[in-house]
């Protein structure tokens, strides 16, 4: 390292390297700052959006409360269009769902499923879309269609006991009683919905043999 | 070489080395160097720490709440174990997880619904609104700043959204409600008997071998409990406090030494004319309202009412209109010069125009109210009482002492203390762990006469105030020890034959019952098999009708469906051991037809209800499943 002997020299070094790096500092400064004021712009501007789906979603659960569909659609509608890549996106689906089997329309349910599971933010709430969709694809009687997505779907963990209800309801609803059966058993024994209603159906089944 | 770092020191790399230092420094501040890592933690949830001392605040307020909610009914044993502490460790875990989980996602509270839950707490409100204020105290007590709550309310908001979404989109498929409305409000024809134990008692010998084999396989059932005779005393200030004379002397000390309470200062009653002057004013200013204060005053002097001249002059805005009148005044209260004034005053004298801050004072005392002392004799009673109140307590604390003493120095007797103290020595009846009569049943002192000292040393207990709010202590000790002990076969040999018999009977009922159950099945009918017994025929009922014991509907509905027209036969042990025959005829599906669109839009709520709030469970479940939650091992000094 070289050793400066009068404070003219250190000066003279100093303006040196400036002339030459000067405009390189400045410029990385320049970028880092924007960087950094861009990325908190870019931050907020994410976490007004969120506000806003979520403001807009808990206002379509209360018109979805009100049983009012054509309002009910019209926002999921919007929300849809503004922010249909946030969760929200897919919650909505999930609303819009119910919306459309108050009012009858089976297919449109459907597609809002689907919607839901392919969109699903978590893999849990795609487990819920499908076990939903697998109720309304039963309710439609297609059941090798709600069968086969069961099979796709039920991949073991908690979600496990839910579809095996279901299961014990199409194996039923095609007259196979024992197979139901054990569904059902497996279903309550480890923790299903509404074990209350399993139980009485299990209870309902006609005697074995 | 000193010379050559020195001088290195001061090349610009030196500076440049330095300034990189500062950063970090300057943005992150030495606590966070410091702080690293120091707080023990006791979970690990997706890599978030969940601290132990954060684990401790949920704990006790847990305890608080069950405490406030169960009042005396709390049982600490019950909320002290680490049982307690577990459960809330996996609330803060599931708490964690889904706060994870939906910040994951994506999932925001917007700032009106973080309004909506402020303006909505009835803790921050005042007379039913939303209040600033209130707010602003609830953050200070809390100990956190108004952005902290809030953003922890948020937290707590984002965490409830994915809940309400899954409950409010389950759906209920027609298919689902009518197979739910066809089972819950499904009916069934039934009928009935009761085939009593009591019918098949066998009053013959038991073998002694049977006798002896049921005392040796149950032998926890007959044993004497462990319990204690003890011998106590109780000090109580109720019976100190009665019929202590009370002292004149001291009586009359007290009310000197409370003299200044007892005493009511002199008043004076005062009117006043002002003419305002600025402390600071000039001396012309000064002169020309000295002057306006002396017409003021040759007026009155000249015989004009006080009052009318008040009225008209006086630039006081608070008394002109009442005359000038200020009320009556205490000491201390007014401006020194005014008050000097007023107080060097005779009654009914005009004062000397009275400079103070506010101007130029006329003063006129209308009304001396002179110093009054309340007597003796007035107030004699009600320092009887304090005296009396105050002795007795100190009194009792004064006991309380020596009789913790005296047991203590004496620890194999209470006899010393009794005999000193003059307390009478009491002696009980046997005492079980679950306590005896009065003072025994307090949960302190029986606990206190198990305690090793007490029940294994034989010594005396320590004094115990069993009801924190009473002046009642007990000191006690042991005098007779039995231990839980296997009861002889001779004392409960009687009792097991009951139980024998009984169990028997009912045994014999079942198989009777299941006798029966098989000629049904084999086509006979209830009624011609129901010799003695008569048979109930209770109709169409649903699962929860009132007229059908419960044991009945439980077995009638657990029947398998009536086929081809076949009944179906089960029986039971009821509660009481006899034995219950069912017959089954006919079961009807719940009909949908039956109910109007309200009752059918409940139903469909409540199922869409239970299934919803039940996904959201299992999604949780789903989401531990799938997390990485490390739990540290608790060490049990933490849980104590």
């Amino acid at each position: 390292m070289n050793v400066y002997e009068t404070d003219e020299e250190k000066v003279e070094a100093i303006k040196g390297w400036w002339k030459e790096n000067g405009l390189s500092v400045a410029g990385g400064l320049a970028i880092g700052l924007a960087a950094v004021f861009g990325w908190r712009a870019w931050v907020d501007h994410q976490e007004g959006q969120a506000q806003q789906a979520s403001a807009a979603f808990e206002q379509l659960v209360a018109t979805v409360e009100t049983g009012n569909a054509d309002a009910a659609r019209t926002q999921a509608r919007l929300l849809l269009e503004k922010h249909g890549d946030s969760a929200y996106g897919a919650l909505t689906q999930l609303m819009l769902a119910k919306v459309e089997i108050a009012a009858q329309q089976p297919q449109a349910a459907r597609q809002a499923l689907e919607q839901a599971m392919a969109k699903a933010p978590e893999p849990g709430l795609a487990k819920v879309a499908a076990l939903r969709l697998a109720r309304l694809l039963m309710a439609q009687g297609e059941r090798e269609a709600a069968l086969a997505l069961i099979a796709r779907e039920d991949q073991g963990g908690p979600f496990a006991a839910d579809f095996a209800a279901l299961r014990g309801d199409l194996a039923l609803a095609s007259g196979r009683v024992a197979e139901a059966r054990a569904d059902y058993e497996r279903a309550i024994a480890q923790g299903a919905a509404n074990t209350a209603l399993l139980r009485l159906k299990l209870e309902n089944l006609p005697p074995a043999g | 070489m000193l010379q050559e770092i020195r001088e290195r020191a001061q090349g610009w790399i030196a500076w440049a080395i330095v300034i990189l230092i500062t950063i970090p420094f300057a943005l992150w501040g030495i606590q966070s160097y410091l702080g690293v890592g120091t707080e023990p933690i006791v979970a690990t949830v997706n890599g978030t720490e969940i601290k132990t001392r954060d684990l401790d605040m949920r704990v006790e307020e847990t305890r608080m709440r069950m405490r406030e909610r169960l009042g005396a009914a709390y049982r600490p044993e019950l909320f002290e174990g680490a049982a307690l502490r577990d459960q809330v460790l996996e609330g803060m875990i599931q708490e964690q997880l889904l706060l994870q989980a939906s910040l994951d996602m994506g999932l925001r509270a917007s700032s009106l619904e973080l309004q909506g839950a402020i303006l909505a707490n009835p803790a921050f409100q005042r007379d039913g609104r939303f209040d600033k204020e209130t707010y602003d105290r609830m953050m200070q007590l809390q100990g956190m700043s108004a952005m902290q709550y809030e953003e922890s309310l948020r937290q707590r908001i984002v965490g409830t959204q994915i809940q309400r979404a899954l409950v409010a989109s389950e759906l209920v498929t027609e298919q689902e409600l009518t197979g739910a409305v066809h089972l819950d409000r499904q009916q069934r024809r039934l009928s009935y008997l009761r085939l009593p134990k009591a019918e098949f008692r066998n009053d013959s010998p038991l073998p002694e071998e049977e006798i002896q084999a049921w005392y040796e396989s149950h032998a926890d059932r007959y044993r004497t409990p462990e319990r204690v005779k003890l011998t106590y005393m109780v000090l109580d200030a109720a019976q100190l406090s009665a019929g202590q004379p009370v002292d004149e002397e001291a009586l009359r000390d007290r009310y000197a030494e409370q003299l200044e309470t007892f005493r009511t200062p002199e008043q004076r009653r005062a009117r006043h004319i002002l003419v305002t002057l600025d402390q600071g004013a000039d001396q012309a200013a000064e002169a020309e309202a000295k002057a306006r204060i002396e017409a003021i005053r040759a007026r009155l002097t000249a015989g004009e009412a006080f009052a009318t001249v008040a009225q008209e002059v006086s630039q006081d805005p608070g008394s002109a209109s009442q005359g000038g009148d200020l009320g009556l005044l205490g000491q201390g209260v007014m401006d020194p010069a005014f008050e000097g004034a007023t107080f060097a005053l005779e009654l009914g004298q005009l004062s000397e125009p009275v400079r103070t801050p506010f101007g130029y004072h006329l003063i006129e005392v209308t009304q001396i109210q002179p110093e009054t002392l309340k007597p003796f004799e007035e107030v004699r009673d009600q320092l009887a009482t304090e005296v009396s109140q105050g002795s007795t307590e100190s009194a009792f604390y004064d006991m309380a002492e020596r009789l913790a003493n005296l047991v203590y120095e004496h620890p194999d007797s209470l006899e010393p203390a009794a005999t000193a103290l003059g307390l009478p020595l009491q002696t009980s009846d046997w005492v079980g762990r679950e306590g005896g009569a009065d003072l025994l049943a307090s949960p302190k002192v029986v606990a206190a006469a198990f305690s090793d000292e007490v029940l294994r040393e034989g010594t005396n207990s320590d004094l115990i105030e069993p009801e924190p709010e009473v002046l009642r202590a007990i000191v006690l000790r042991v005098t007779e020890h039995e231990e839980a002990a296997p009861k002889p076969l001779a004392e409960v040999r009687e009792e097991i034959i009951t139980t024998l018999r009984e169990r028997k009977a009912a045994e014999a009922a079942q198989v009777a019952a299941k006798a029966m159950v098989e000629r049904l099945q084999a086509g006979e009918t209830l009624a011609s098999l129901a010799a003695s017994q008569p048979v109930t025929e209770a109709g169409l009922v649903a699962r929860d009708s009132a007229a059908v014991p419960a044991d009945v509907l439980d077995l009638a509905f657990t029947l398998p469906p009536v086929a081809a027209g076949a009944p179906r036969y089960g029986f039971r042990p009821a509660a009481d051991g006899d034995a219950l025959v069912v017959a089954v005829t006919e079961v009807v599906d719940g009909d949908l037809g039956g109910l109007d669109e309200a009752a059918l839009q409940g139903t469909r709520r409540e199922l869409a209800q239970v299934l919803g709030s039940s996904y959201f469970d299992t999604l949780l479940k789903d989401m531990a499943f799938r997390a990485k939650i490390e739990r540290e091992p608790m060490g049990e000094e933490q849980s104590r």
